[in-house]
């Protein structure tokens, strides 16, 4: 699988370039800015491009513009973006009309080598992964008159991880149930928040993103 | 005004005819010694009190010192006829001829405002009414012959029984009780002297001397009578004397603070009417109204306050503090206040001639005045500032010490010590990795929370919405947001709404016990409005924690104003107009 990695960071760039190594990517190109690494994704071509969002020149959200650049010059790269702190506004920017191929994780994350280096075959493959704390926060803003309330708790935990983007058998394997229970909580979500069933697990991060978001 | 000329000029013609019909009658009376000399008293006494008290009554209807002087006035009327000849009037004269002293000494304690302010003098006041009304009844009714000085007198027609023994007795308690008085009111006027102001003790004196006067002159003839010691009718009308002198010396203290004062508003005129404006427009304010206490305010209307000259706050005070306030106006609109003393009302006219006359200049010294305020707040709100700025650099050091700084060290433990085990015991390596994993992770969030704190990067990157959205999802009650900017405006006033809104939810979680809370920004005439509501206790007191002013002072920097609003039971509102051109 190729990837491009920008990160001004020299630091943190060889770092995640090494560890991505390590597990079996092929890492294509680096950039330390917004410019190049247009022009190295450009060049490229890569399944994934691993996206700091604070970066030059402006050193404000230039990651994130370049993100929404790729994706639409270049639909066939997936983008990862990482970021120092996540907020639910650059998600929903982000995700948009969709969420496929689609990341946004604390860059934090990457400590945690097996969900990161998963996270990233998610999203090279076409999935999502959404950072649980962005998840969280939508979730758990407090609504007057909240349909949320109407889930029971585990249903609850499903549907956060249906958010950040998991498939079934990864809810499965997180709750320790059956993926057979996974499925029947799946739909009793649905039909309580009044959603029309999604099969791909992006679409079902879209659904569950716009529900949460009104 | 019609009715109570009407009124006044009804009352002016029954003592007229009161008056003639008493000299007629008098002038007929055979009993009477000094017969001419009683005809003149009655003009000079009862004729003065009329006709000065009704001149004062219409001068100043609101005033009671007038009505009080009419009534004096009449009473002693009615006591005069016991200079008359038919039996039933010369017995009702008989009764009341000492009743024109209660409405006197009400005068006199009630002067000169008409009132009577302690419990003692409506005491005083109501004692004297009815001992110079009824009080002698128990005479008349037991004395045939009342002596009079003169020979021959009318009969008594009250009389039941003559009983001379029971008259004298009572009499002697009438004549006790009658001292007594007459002393207590004396004290009360000495009293009363000794607290009045400079300018107060000026207009009372005169009537004061008159009024003690007659109270020394009246008991010493009470005196002389219980003990039967004859005395000639001389020291009778030597104390009317200082008697029949109150009205005309209160005509005259009328007349003369009425030209003094007329002469003063001119001269005030004269003085800062001028090219040069006086030093001090207090002292020529004092002097114009004759009264050195006197203390100037000036309106503020930005703060609705008022402030004395140098710009510092003042507080009026409240009509019972022996303070009197009045009010100037130039052009309809409030200027300045004069704090004076309350015997000044007594003389509106007065005070609106030297407002008038001295608003113009007023309204100048308002302005400087208004001026070294605005500096004055200003030097105030920058040391805020300074001290704000010094005691959020003193958190944020505290925070990152306590925080971050003590997870790293103890993670820089954990990681000594999972080296050391690492050959011996790897599973304790393992697991002290694992503890330095999770204050690592500790360390990161606190960090993020920490640089959010100082300056979201959301509000830099996309503006005050997506910001103000982030505070509503991450606050612990639910936060509708009912109106949006919709737009980027300068930072410096995207950061101060930012944290009006910040500051203002932590406070409702912290203080309201409020169920919800509404937030809005928006444009409002060249500024960004920023309102905070929530559905709590109210009474929050914006000058309680530091995070409320120091968002005040952040705010009147950019020239705005903030506002907080909190009526006990009934919510908050945290108001913000930042001044902002579109």
């Amino acid at each position: 699988m190729r990837v491009v990695v920008a990160e001004d960071s020299v630091l943190l760039r060889e770092g995640v370039v090494r560890l991505l190594e390590e597990r079996g990517f092929e890492v294509v190109g680096q950039a330390a800015d917004a410019d190049d690494l247009m022009r190295k994704v450009g060049a490229h071509k890569p399944d994934i491009a691993i996206v700091d969002i604070r970066m030059p020149p402006t050193n404000t959200d230039d990651g994130l513009r370049a993100a929404l650049k790729i994706r639409e010059e270049h639909p066939d790269t997936n983008v990862l973006v990482l970021s120092a702190y996540v907020e639910e506004a650059y998600a929903l920017e982000l995700v948009s009309d969709s969420a496929a191929g689609l990341g946004y994780l604390l860059k934090d994350r990457v400590a945690d080598v097996d969900a990161f280096v998963d996270s990233v075959e998610r999203v090279a493959n076409g999935g999502s992964a959404l950072d649980p704390e962005v998840v969280a926060r939508l979730v758990g803003r407090r609504r007057q008159a909240d349909p949320l309330e109407n889930l029971t708790p585990r249903e609850r935990e499903v549907l956060e991880l249906m958010a950040e983007g998991r498939s079934n058998a990864a809810i499965a394997d997180a709750l320790v149930v059956t993926e057979r229970a996974v499925e029947k909580h799946v739909t009793s979500i649905f039909g309580k928040l009044d959603l029309s069933p999604a099969p791909e697990d992006h679409r079902r991060v879209l659904a569950v993103l716009t529900f949460l978001r009104s | 005004m019609i009715g109570l000329r009407r009124a006044l000029w009804t009352i002016g013609a029954i003592g007229v005819l009161t008056l003639t019909a008493q000299t007629t009658l008098m002038a007929e009376a055979d009993f009477v010694k000094d017969e001419g000399l009683w005809i003149a008293l009655n003009f000079l006494i009862g004729g003065g009190f009329l006709y000065v008290g009704l001149f004062a009554w219409y001068r100043r209807p609101d005033n009671r010192v007038g009505t009080l002087m009419v009534i004096t006035a009449f009473a002693w009327f009615v006591g005069m006829f016991a200079n008359t000849e038919p039996a039933g009037l010369f017995s009702i004269g008989i009764l009341v001829s000492n009743l024109f002293v209660a409405p006197a000494i009400h005068l006199l304690l009630a002067f000169p405002s008409g009132q009577l302010y302690t419990r003692e003098d409506r005491i005083l006041v109501t004692l004297t009414y009815v001992l110079t009304s009824i009080g002698f009844l128990p005479i008349v009714l037991t004395v045939d012959t009342i002596p009079h000085g003169g020979f021959n007198p009318p009969d008594n027609v009250f009389l039941i029984e003559h009983n001379p023994d029971f008259a004298d007795t009572y009499g002697i308690f009438l004549n006790t009780a009658g001292v007594i008085i007459l002393g207590w009111v004396a004290y009360q006027l000495v009293v009363c002297w000794k607290e009045a102001s400079p300018p107060m003790r000026r207009v009372i004196t005169p009537v004061f001397i008159a009024g003690a006067l007659l109270m020394g002159a009246l008991s010493v003839l009470l005196i002389l009578d219980m003990f039967k010691v004859s005395h000639p009718s001389d020291l009778w009308y030597a104390a009317l004397v200082p008697f029949g002198l109150v009205p005309y010396l209160f005509l005259g203290s009328l007349v003369r603070a009425q030209m003094l004062r007329g002469g003063a508003v001119g001269e005030l005129v004269a003085t800062i009417g001028g090219t040069e404006p006086p030093d001090n427009l207090r002292d020529a304010l004092a002097r114009a109204l004759n009264d050195p206490s006197l203390e100037l305010a000036y309106w503020i209307p930005e703060t609705a306050t008022y402030v004395d000259e140098s710009g510092r706050q003042v507080d009026l005070p409240r009509p019972v503090e022996g303070r009197a306030v009045s009010e100037v106006r130039h052009e309809g609109r409030l200027v300045a206040a004069l704090i004076h003393d309350p015997l000044l009302l007594d003389e509106p006219e007065l005070i609106e001639a030297v407002g008038a006359a001295a608003a113009l200049a007023l309204e100048k010294e308002r302005l400087d005045a208004e001026l070294r305020a605005k500096v004055a707040q200003l030097r105030e709100s920058r040391a805020r500032m300074l001290a704000f700025g010094l005691n959020e650099r003193r958190r944020l050091e505290r925070d990152l010490h306590d925080g971050a700084q003590q997870r790293l060290v103890s993670l820089a433990l954990d990681l000594r010590l999972a080296q050391a085990a690492v050959r011996e015991d790897p599973d304790r390596a393992e697991e002290l990795l694992e503890g330095a994993n999770a204050e690592l992770a500790e360390a990161l969030e606190e960090l993020r929370e920490l640089a959010r704190g100082i300056h979201p990067a959301v509000l830099s990157d996309r503006g005050l919405d997506p910001a103000v959205e982030a505070l509503a999802s991450r606050a612990p009650l639910p936060v509708e947001i009912k109106a949006r900017l919709g737009e980027r405006v300068p930072e410096p006033v995207e950061l101060a709404a930012y944290f009006v809104v910040s500051e203002a939810l932590t406070n409702i979680v912290k203080y309201s016990q409020a169920k919800t809370a509404t937030v809005a920004v928006g444009r409002d005439n060249g500024s960004v409005l920023v309102e905070v509501t929530d559905d709590g206790i109210g009474g929050a007191d914006p000058n309680r924690g530091t995070g409320l002013r120091g968002l005040a002072d952040r705010i009147s920097a950019l020239g705005g104003r903030l506002q907080v609003d909190s009526p006990e039971g009934k919510g908050t509102t945290v108001t913000a107009r930042i001044p902002c051109e579109s």
